[in-house]
């Protein structure tokens, strides 16, 4: 059983939106540990929620279309308190609400996103994402080792913290 | 495909939600405020049948499994099979069992997916539910052992594509004339291991639908309850089959119409129409013409030109669905009950040809240059019989494709079973979410595959607005996204 589950999910073919796929394979070299897992998900699906259950803290790795391209967005997730309306994709915070429901187990969540800037037919990343891929691999390696050396109730002051909607 | 919405009174429903693809529909009230008229519109384009042209035939399999993100094994099959056509191959005894296997664990994913995911939120929860609670959510917290066993068939079957074709979506296993890799011992008893599981999973669902039944008499009488033909691919002794067989064809009353069809020559029977208002083609049995030609295809389909499954457990249930009338089982809601009976049969099924004494062969794969120029493959998908047809040149290059694919089959029954239902259910000038949802969930009985592209941006809103002769705005219902 993972003590860290990262989910890096997007579209590969969608340009930007598939840097979450792109920064995994990195990560996998980086973060060699039975202690960790490394999921590539084209979309977030019910059936991931049993995974989340048998994590202790889940990292979901995205593509963003909020703020400017490249800029790096890491914040804890909470279940929402609403139902969600559509089943046929579901939000981060969502999963971890199945998660919670069918499973009894609600870990401790972030997503670690970096702001795209084409998400247009294609398998290249725009210039201003690909240049900060090294940071967003450093931050999610920086979290998981975090977490790994011990309990993280809360996002370390130094990183934006937000409440997940 | 937008002229009908000018003229008279017009309901719009776009988009239609928990289906594959994007879909409006639109029904058209006369004077009074009944329905008169009623339309599935897809509203998507996809066009593989015109840029394959001038790609390799041996690349057909990859490109076409992308034409669908939860049945590329089917589109993998149909494919296949039309490229080792073009080869002129018989392919190793193997490939085909394990093609078999391969196509069995999709129908459970794709069926599961179906019935559990999209549909077990109005059949738990009933059709005049809180459409904020109609959702995943609401069925976990109304019957949270239900939408777990969705969840652990859906994997079962994900999970058997994945270690036999290398991934969950779009495997590029299967190849023309055959499949690329043996299937190993570590494999084979990984995946029979987890058999025992899914049909437990399996009859536990089969007796909670059963159960619900009574709840929904409503709609078993409206929801596309009228005669049609249906038509399904069988084996030779008219068992159910997914992979290879016979065109089989009946009427309502259970008669047969056409026995011992060969799918290669599916074009002498089946005709296609191209309507204004939709991308979706319409078929039809060409000796009746269009539209009388009307017929289905799908679970409810194949398990009406079945007389047996040819596995256990499946069978007593093959009975018994076949005890719900005398003649075909016309009403589309048993679509529903037809494919939890034939997930029984695939789980049964795959058990079988998993433990055949020559499953873990290393002969898989024939070998040859193209010794044809037009190959057609068949197969039965998830939601219906599944025709890819191709033409090449002499350098192997594709000239001419064409595709019908199953969802298609089922366009005339799924235009008048929305008009059915419409009529039945829409009142006046007054818009409930009831009346919307039932013409939505008439749609899902089907599981119309419309897109094929899985990926969607952002959440998708409904709104269903009624408008006057003159364009005023008399009533609408809104779903936010």
């Amino acid at each position: 059983m993972p003590r860290v589950l990262i989910v890096a999910y997007g579209n590969r073919l969608r340009s930007d939106d598939g840097v979450g796929w792109i920064v995994a394979g990195d990560l996998r070299q980086r973060l060699a540990s039975p202690e960790v897992e490394i999921l590539q998900l084209t979309q977030l699906l019910p059936e991931v929620a049993e995974s989340i259950s048998h994590a202790n803290t889940v990292i979901f790795v995205d593509a963003s279309c909020d703020g400017e391209p490249g800029e790096l967005h890491c914040r804890q997730l909470t279940p929402p308190p609403a139902k969600a309306q559509f089943s046929h994709q579901l939000t981060p915070a969502e999963l971890l609400g199945v998660a919670g429901r069918l499973y009894g187990a609600t870990p401790q969540a972030f997503c670690v996103s970096l702001t795209g800037e084409c998400f247009e037919h294609g398998e290249e990343l725009s210039e201003s994402v690909a240049g900060r891929l090294p940071q967003l691999a450093s931050k999610v390696e920086q979290l998981t080792k975090e977490v790994l050396a011990g309990p993280l109730a809360t996002l370390p002051s130094s990183q934006e913290a937000e409440a997940a909607s | 495909m937008g002229e009908a919405v000018k003229q008279g009174k017009t309901i719009i429903i776009d988009p239609v939600t928990r289906i594959e693809g994007h879909s409006k529909i639109t029904l058209h009230l006369d004077e009074d405020g009944a329905v008169e008229e009623a339309r599935f519109h897809v509203t998507q384009f996809r066009g593989f049948e015109k840029f394959c042209e001038g790609r390799p035939f041996y690349e057909m399999p990859s490109l076409m499994a992308r034409i669908c993100g939860i049945c590329p094994v089917s589109h993998l099959i149909a494919s296949a099979k039309a490229c080792d056509a073009l080869l002129a191959v018989r392919i190793p005894p193997t490939a085909e069992k394990l093609r078999r296997i391969f196509g069995l664990a999709q129908v459970v994913q794709s069926h599961a997916l179906s019935l559990f995911h999209l549909s077990s939120p109005d059949l738990l929860l009933g059709m005049d539910a809180d459409p904020g609670k109609s959702n995943i959510f609401g069925v976990a917290e109304e019957n949270p052992e239900l939408a777990r066993d969705g969840i652990r068939l859906r994997q079962f079957g994900q999970e058997i594509i994945e270690r036999l074709g290398g991934k969950r979506i779009h495997p590029a296993w299967i190849v023309p004339g055959g499949v690329s890799e043996p299937l190993t011992e570590t494999n084979r008893d990984a995946i029979l291991s987890a058999i025992p599981d899914a049909l437990r999973i399996v009859e536990r669902t089969l007796e909670w639908f059963k159960g619900r039944m009574e709840h929904f008499r409503e709609e078993i009488a409206s929801f596309g309850n009228f005669p049609t033909m249906f038509m399904g691919i069988v084996k030779q002794d008219n068992g159910l089959t997914f992979y290879d067989g016979k065109i089989r064809i009946i009427d309502a009353a259970g008669k047969v119409v056409a026995d011992a069809l060969d799918p290669t020559r599916y074009f002498d029977y089946i005709g296609e129409k191209v309507e204004p208002w939709s991308y979706m083609k319409s078929t039809y049995y060409k000796p009746v013409g269009f539209p009388d030609g009307i017929y289905r295809v799908g679970p409810l389909a194949r398990l009406n030109v079945a007389d047996r499954c040819g596995t256990p457990r499946a069978d007593q249930e093959l009975a018994e669905f076949h005890e719900l009338q005398r003649t075909a089982v016309l009403s589309s809601f048993h679509y529903h009950h037809a494919r939890l009976v034939e997930m029984l049969y695939c789980v049964e099924r795959m058990e079988q040809v998993l433990n055949d004494s020559e499953i873990l062969s290393p002969r898989v794969r024939a070998v040859a240059r193209p010794n044809a120029l037009e190959g057609v493959g068949a197969c039965e998908a998830p939601r219906g019989t599944l025709f890819h047809h191709y033409k090449i040149d002499e350098q192997g290059l594709i000239r001419w494709c064409n595709l019908v694919i199953a969802t298609g089959h089922n366009n005339l029954a799924m235009n008048r079973s929305i008009l059915q239902v419409a009529k039945h259910f829409v009142r006046g000038n007054h818009l409930t979410p009831g009346m919307l949802n039932r013409v939505e969930a008439v749609i899902r009985t089907y599981d119309p595959c419309l897109s094929c592209s899985t990926h969607a941006l952002g959440q998708m809103a409904l709104r269903v607005e009624l408008l006057s002769p003159s364009g005023e705005l008399l009533d609408q219902v809104e779903r936010t996204g």
